[in-house]
This record gives structure tokens, sequence and C-alpha cells, in this order.
């Protein structure tokens, strides 16, 4: 250490200007080397602890596309897909994800290219099923299993609440399943509109009845005119 | 300046992202930043009656979110050492910095693990969250001269820590 680590910090923090002893030490070997080195120091704060070095946090890109049924979007982590939603504002949307995930949010048409993709050609007819991973990371465990049931159900088939708590050894819980389907964060993808009350009836649906009946008219279900 | 927030909530939602992005500085670990965000906004919620309308409410936040991440750090010294998040050796090796360069990476960030608790939080506020010294005096308590000092004190160790083969 020198007697002029003072001066030199507060020359690199700019807490003061240089002074005219400090100029002419900065002149010297000595100077130089020191300047070179406390130069290095702060790069490699910045290196370490700044923007690029601080733990990642999460990241989760969205993006909006028109469909039959209005504007949805979908939310996808780099884990895979984590929200689809619809009859909801972009600000909405944007809110909703940041405060539930805790990730930060960013429209990023790339990042969701392929899931996007799927679902167009979902809503033009050309698509069934759907190939996308998905991030349940924000469920209960219940809820995955429901989630999970409800996902094998294939295209134009519907199946009841209580034969869905069947699936997943629950053969009572048909209350708590329809619960757990009211809170899909991924529906159309999770095709919870497939899951239907007993007796034929259309049951319910998080994102409106109207919407439910479209879905499954769209996959050529009787179920639709229920 | 924007004009003080009313509520908690307002003033949580608006200072989150600086808050846990300390906390990851000061912990080196993102969940644990998570968590300790969150136990600090709940002391700050039992202690919003008591923050006077005059006073400097973010520098307020920072001096709780300090407390209770220099508690989780004590916490966690009792327990296993732990990797930190950034390892040097990570670091793409394309544009990875050459062997002597990761040495002294690996160097600072020791020093800073090594600092004094208040040196380390005075240096992080400084570098990082654009705390003036008289903000950063409100958040760790002491004046303005002592933050400074913290502030100096930390960077000659890191410069030390650098090594003194720099030419």
């Amino acid at each position: 250490m020198t007697r002029h680590d003072d001066e030199l910090i507060a020359l690199l923090l700019r807490d003061r200007r240089r002074s005219p002893a400090l100029t002419r030490w900065l002149g010297t070997l000595e100077g130089r080397r020191e300047l070179r080195a406390y130069r290095r120091t702060l790069d490699a704060l910045q290196q370490l602890y700044g923007d690029a070095g601080a733990a990642p946090r999460r990241i989760i890109y969205y993006c909006a596309i028109p469909t039959p049924i209005g504007r949805v979007f979908v939310a996808a982590s780099e884990a895979g897909l984590a929200r689809v939603s619809f009859r909801q504002s972009e600000a909405s949307f944007v809110a909703e994800l940041r405060q539930r995930v805790g990730a930060d949010v960013v429209r990023s048409p790339a990042r969701t290219a392929d899931v996007v993709h799927q679902l167009r050609a979902y809503f033009a007819g050309e698509r069934r099923r759907f190939d996308v991973r998905l991030d349940l990371r924000h469920t209960t465990p219940f809820q995955r299993r429901v989630l999970m049931a409800a996902a094998r159900v294939p295209a134009g088939k519907v199946v009841s609440y209580g034969e869905i708590a069947r699936r997943i050894g629950q053969p009572r819980g048909s209350r708590a399943v329809g619960q757990a389907l009211g809170q899909n964060p991924i529906p159309i993808v999770i095709p919870c509109h497939r899951v239907v009350a007993a007796g034929e009836r259309i049951g319910g649906y998080g994102g409106g009845l109207g919407i439910k009946r479209k879905l499954l008219r769209l996959e050529g279900s009787a179920a639709a005119s229920w | 300046m924007s004009p003080r927030p009313v509520t908690l909530a307002e003033l949580t939602e608006r200072h989150r992202g600086e808050i846990v992005g300390y906390l990851a500085r000061l912990l080196g670990d993102r969940q644990e930043a998570e968590d300790a965000c969150q136990e600090a906004f709940m002391r700050a919620h039992r202690a919003f009656d008591r923050l006077g309308p005059d006073a400097n409410s973010r520098a307020w936040l920072y001096r709780i979110a300090t407390n209770t991440g220099l508690n989780a750090a004590r916490r966690r010294s009792h327990r296993a050492a732990r990797a930190v998040d950034v390892d040097p050796d990570a670091l793409p090796a394309a544009a990875g910095p050459a062997l002597e360069r990761r040495e002294e990476l690996r160097a600072v960030r020791r020093a800073v693990e090594a600092l004094p608790p208040r040196q380390r939080a005075a240096l992080l506020l400084r570098q990082f969250h654009d705390l003036g010294y008289a903000e950063i005096a409100a958040t760790l308590g002491g004046n303005e001269v002592a933050a400074r000092a913290n502030v100096y004190q930390a960077l000659k160790k890191l410069r030390v820590a650098l090594g003194r083969g720099v030419r």
C-alpha cells in the first residue's frame, strides 16, 4: 500500500478530482502500476458482481397471438411452457407473471416460437396434440397429478371430473379435481376443457363456457353442444 | 426524485428488483436472496409505522435488507461452506479470460467474501446500487466519514488480494 491509495481510490470512484500531487505521482512507475492494479480490481468486481456476474435472475419470455378465441398469451421459462392465458390485458398478464413466478418478464417471439407455432396449427385445425416441455414448478404435487391426467385426454374426447379423480387414485376427489383444473396455469395445451361434469353436462371453465364450447367444437367433440 | 411511495406495497414493489439483486450479491445465491428479501419485507411491514415522513425510505429498506442478509449469512456460516454462484472457471472459454485473469478473479472473490460484513455491504452499495455515502451511513449506521472509510478499506484489501504482481 502507498500513501496515495485514498486519493487514487477517490479519483477512480469520482469522489474527488485529482490533486497536482496525485497527478505527479501517477506519472511515476509506482503510480502507473497502482492505477492499473486498482482499475483491474474494479473490473474484477464488476465482472464478479455486476449484472452479468450476479446470480442470474429467472427470466420468463412471453408472446401474444391472435386466435379465434381472442388474444392468447403464452409464457415460457428455460424449463418450458409456464403459462397460457386469454381474456386478459397484456399489462395484467405481465404483472401476474412477475408476481407469481418472481421472474423478469421479457417479450420474446423468438423464445416462444415453438409453442406459438403449435398453437397456431391447433387453432387452424391442423394439430390435435401438443409437444412441448412444461414448467409446472409453481403448482402443488396434487395439482400436477390432476393436470397430467387431464393432459392425457385426447382431442375429440371428454372425461368427467370423477373419472380424473379415479385415474389419480382419489375416487372421492372430484371436487378437488375441479378446483385444481380451475387453476390450470396452462389451459388449451393442458386440455382442462376436455374435463366435464357427469351426466353430459359441460361443467365449468375458468375462461368462460363460451370458450370451452368453442375449443371442444374445434376438436370435433360432441360435448360442444351440451 | 420520484415521489415518496405512500404504502409499503408501493415501496416494496418499486425496490424489489434492486433489493433482491443486493441480497444476491451479499449472499452469493439467488434463491437465498429471494428468501431473505421476503423476510426483509416482512420485517419492513412490522416496522413501517415507525418510518418517519421525512426518512429516506429507500435507505431504510436497504438497512432492513442488510440486517436480514447479514443474519442469513451468519446462520449459513454455521452450516457447511458452499460453492459461490460465479465460478470463473465456468466462464465461456472462447471469450474467457486468460489464466492469469482467472486467478485474479478468484483472488478478488475470495477477498470480497473475507471482508468484514459492513465493509462488504458498503462496497456493494456504493458500486452497484448507487448509494451515496450519506445513504450508506443511513443504511449501515454511523456517519458519512465512516461509510466512505468502509468502502475505501474494502477496495484496498481487494487490491492487495489482486496481488503485487501487476506491472
